[in-house]
């Protein structure tokens, strides 16, 4: 395209090599901007948007309170964000991240509840057996629940947002079931959350973070050895380059597909876990298990804004887990209607695919160099058409 | 018994003009899964601009109006920009998603506004969405317009090569879907259940993506998936009228969702994925770049 305003003229192209600071630059600035949109919301409720976001990042990444709170969230929202990395390497969509962590945490919870943890929190529980059998039960689950969506997409080809997005519904209604209206998983006293876990059978922790936080860095490690070293890795991106050129080298679509949605679901699974059995004060399905439902969404778009790599995604889930956080203990504080760290969410999402749309084309400003206007006295009746005959 | 029938008719308008909506983009070789923000976005907007103004016919506009605008910004990321589809519509139904909790939160609560009026007892909308069911079908099939939509989804380049403008006809179908999908959004916010709370629409925009991929791209069929999964939607919500005393009322919240699973694992014979193939618009999903 090409506007031509005075003298100079305005390019606009597709480029031709998109190198990798073109996306980083997309991504930091739709990060920018849309801090910068959300800050109106701030500054309507009479609120200087500078101050808060100070306030937010002091809050956040600061205090000793709100530190490993963000760490947490932060963990919660890569692991969320590796579950949506592995499908999408093969070109496949899950944002079935809300169904598969709570299919880990019943299932962990469930594993408990056998062992009779929901009769006291001073239940006398062997941890160093309990607390595996949770976590294995809990990645089977959602390891599970994931490969739903990924066997029906390879085998029958039915589109795997569609059924992720279902499986999250009827998981949340599960959910409800188990913990609502007396059912097995209710509380004893509260209505409508789920029992506590008992002090034996936590999530153990080092420095006052659960193990899991740790598993989460580690595994961003792994992850990235594994998509770029090994053969299945290989198999995985070539899968999602060209479905048909796999199928011609012998990768077979429906076992790639169940492959990295089992695994997609194993890491959302993990961050279920992460949060309902490893963060401090927490230890139970809340009452409000539909908002870290919302919250898993987070990890969409860190998967997003990263561009699939998973170490360039912990530092994305550093700042969403803490400013997500921030923004709502400054919503409480400034008494703002509920939702500021959705309406983040939703411009975060809108602004990074713009951004990253806008990177595939160049601008260039040209100044027109304008050949000396010939003066040519044209008689009447000659003709313009310049030929060489002429 | 009957009244069940009823509001499950109103309830399969939501799902059948928003569907039809999409339809129509399709076949016009353009996805949008963000069916349920571009809903969300419409019905809030819409609630709002009949609750404060407490009349219907500006709910309707807004929301209308809404879903144009959105739609054709998903068509500018999909159509001038051609960026991926599919990005696209999650990045609308995350906005939708995102914005509108924080947006509507204040108005939480009934419209309270007088029932909308039924036509003879049916729901008015489900008369408008067989009407419109009608019309998508002459549109697309019997008239000129109707072809160069549909050649603009099977073979941008062959049609454009026969002079029709695929960018002004995908602006076209997306804009006209925009404005389909936003009336379904406003139906659910204004008539079919005049509540607002946060993410009201519980997947009923994905449902009725859904109904798109079951229908073989076509209007009739719409309707008729439409229509059941209306009714499976309102026994889901009061099953005691078949299946007393089975299951707590969580579990049936759940089955809608199950069923749509199920749907398409039993329409997935051999027979209906090749028609299924053949049928779906050739460059659904594919950006159409110019050459020279």
């Amino acid at each position: 395209m090409r506007a031509v305003i005075g003298n100079y003229t305005i390019r606009i192209e597709r480029r031709a090599d998109l190198r990798w600071w073109h996306t980083v630059v997309a991504s930091v600035l739709a990060i920018l901007v849309s801090l910068f949109l959300v800050g109106f919301a701030f500054l309507r409720a009479g609120a200087d948007p500078l101050e808060v976001y100070r306030e937010i990042i002091a809050y956040a990444f600061v205090s000793s309170f709100g530190l490993p709170q963000t760490i947490n969230r932060a963990t919660f929202v890569l692991l969320a964000a590796f579950a949506l990395i592995v499908p999408l390497r093969a070109g496949l969509w899950n944002i079935g991240m809300p169904g598969q962590l709570y299919a880990a945490t019943l299932a962990a919870f469930g594993v408990a509840y056998a062992f009779g943890a929901k009769a006291s929190v001073n239940a006398q529980l062997n941890g160093a057996i309990v607390i595996p059998l949770m976590v294995i039960a809990g990645l089977i689950a959602s390891g599970l629940y994931g490969a739903i969506a990924g066997f029906l997409r390879g085998r029958l080809q039915v589109n795997e947002i569609v059924t992720t997005m279902m499986l999250n519904w009827a998981m949340l209604w599960i959910v409800a079931h188990m913990i609502r209206e007396g059912g097995p998983f209710m509380g004893r006293t509260a209505e409508g959350e789920g029992f506590t876990l008992p002090t034996a059978i936590r999530m153990p922790q080092i420095l006052g973070l659960p193990l899991t936080v740790y598993a989460a860095v580690l595994l961003a490690l792994v992850l990235t050895w594994f998509l770029a070293k090994t053969t299945l890795g290989y198999r995985i991106r070539t899968f999602g380059e060209s479905p048909r050129a796999a199928e011609y080298a012998g990768i077979d679509a429906t076992r790639i597909s169940t492959l990295v949605f089992v695994l997609g679901g194993m890491f959302a699974g993990l961050a279920g876990l992460h949060y309902f059995t490893g963060v401090p004060g927490v230890y139970k399905i809340p009452k409000n298990y539909g908002e870290f439902a919302d919250f898993s969404f987070y990890g969409l778009i860190t998967g997003l804004i990263a561009r699939n790599n998973p170490i360039a995604a912990i530092p994305v889930a550093i700042l969403f887990g803490g400013v997500s956080g921030g923004a709502r203990f400054m919503q409480g504080k400034l008494r703002l209607a509920f939702g500021i760290d959705y309406a983040l969410l939703g411009v975060l999402m809108i602004m990074m695919v713009a951004f990253q749309a806008l990177a595939q084309y160049s601008v260039r400003i040209e100044r027109a160099v304008t050949a000396p206007a010939r003066q040519v006295g044209l008689e009447r009746g000659e003709s313009r058409v310049e030929s060489p005959r002429h | 018994m009957s009244s069940l029938l009823v509001i499950s008719l109103a309830a399969a308008a939501v799902f059948a003009i928003a569907a039809l909506g999409e339809l129509l983009e399709q076949r016009a070789g353009i996805l949008n899964v963000g069916l349920e923000g571009v809903m969300l976005l419409s019905g809030t907007f819409g609630f709002i601009a009949a609750k404060t103004s407490g009349s219907y016919l500006q709910g309707f506009t807004i929301a209308i109006l809404t879903g144009a605008l959105v739609g054709l910004l998903h068509g500018f990321f999909s159509i001038t920009l051609g960026s991926n589809q599919v990005v696209n519509g999650m990045a609308i139904w995350i906005l939708g998603f995102g914005l509108t909790t924080y947006i509507g939160y204040p108005y939480t609560g009934p419209l309270g506004l007088k029932p909308f009026p039924t036509l003879g007892g049916l729901p008015t909308f489900f008369v408008v969405a067989l009407v419109l069911a009608v019309a998508i079908w002459f549109l697309l099939f019997k008239t000129h317009l109707g072809l160069k939509l549909r050649s603009v989804g099977e073979n941008p380049s062959v049609a454009e090569a026969s002079g029709i403008s695929v960018t002004g006809m995908r602006y076209l179908a997306a804009a006209l879907a925009g404005m389909l999908v936003g009336l379904g959004g406003a139906v659910y916010s204004l008539v079919y259940n005049p509540v607002w709370s946060y993410n009201y629409l519980q997947g009923w925009g994905f449902i009725a993506l859904a109904l798109v991929f079951f229908s073989l791209w076509n209007p009739f069929l719409v309707v008729a998936g439409a229509i059941f999964f209306g009714i499976l939607w309102q026994l889901s919500l009061y099953p005691e009228l078949l299946f007393p005393n089975i299951f707590s009322r969580y579990i049936w919240r759940a089955m809608p969702f199950v069923i749509t699973i199920l749907v398409f694992i039993l329409l997935s014979t051999r027979w209906f994925r090749l028609r299924w193939g053949a049928t779906k618009p050739e460059a659904l999903g594919i950006a159409y770049e110019r050459q020279g």
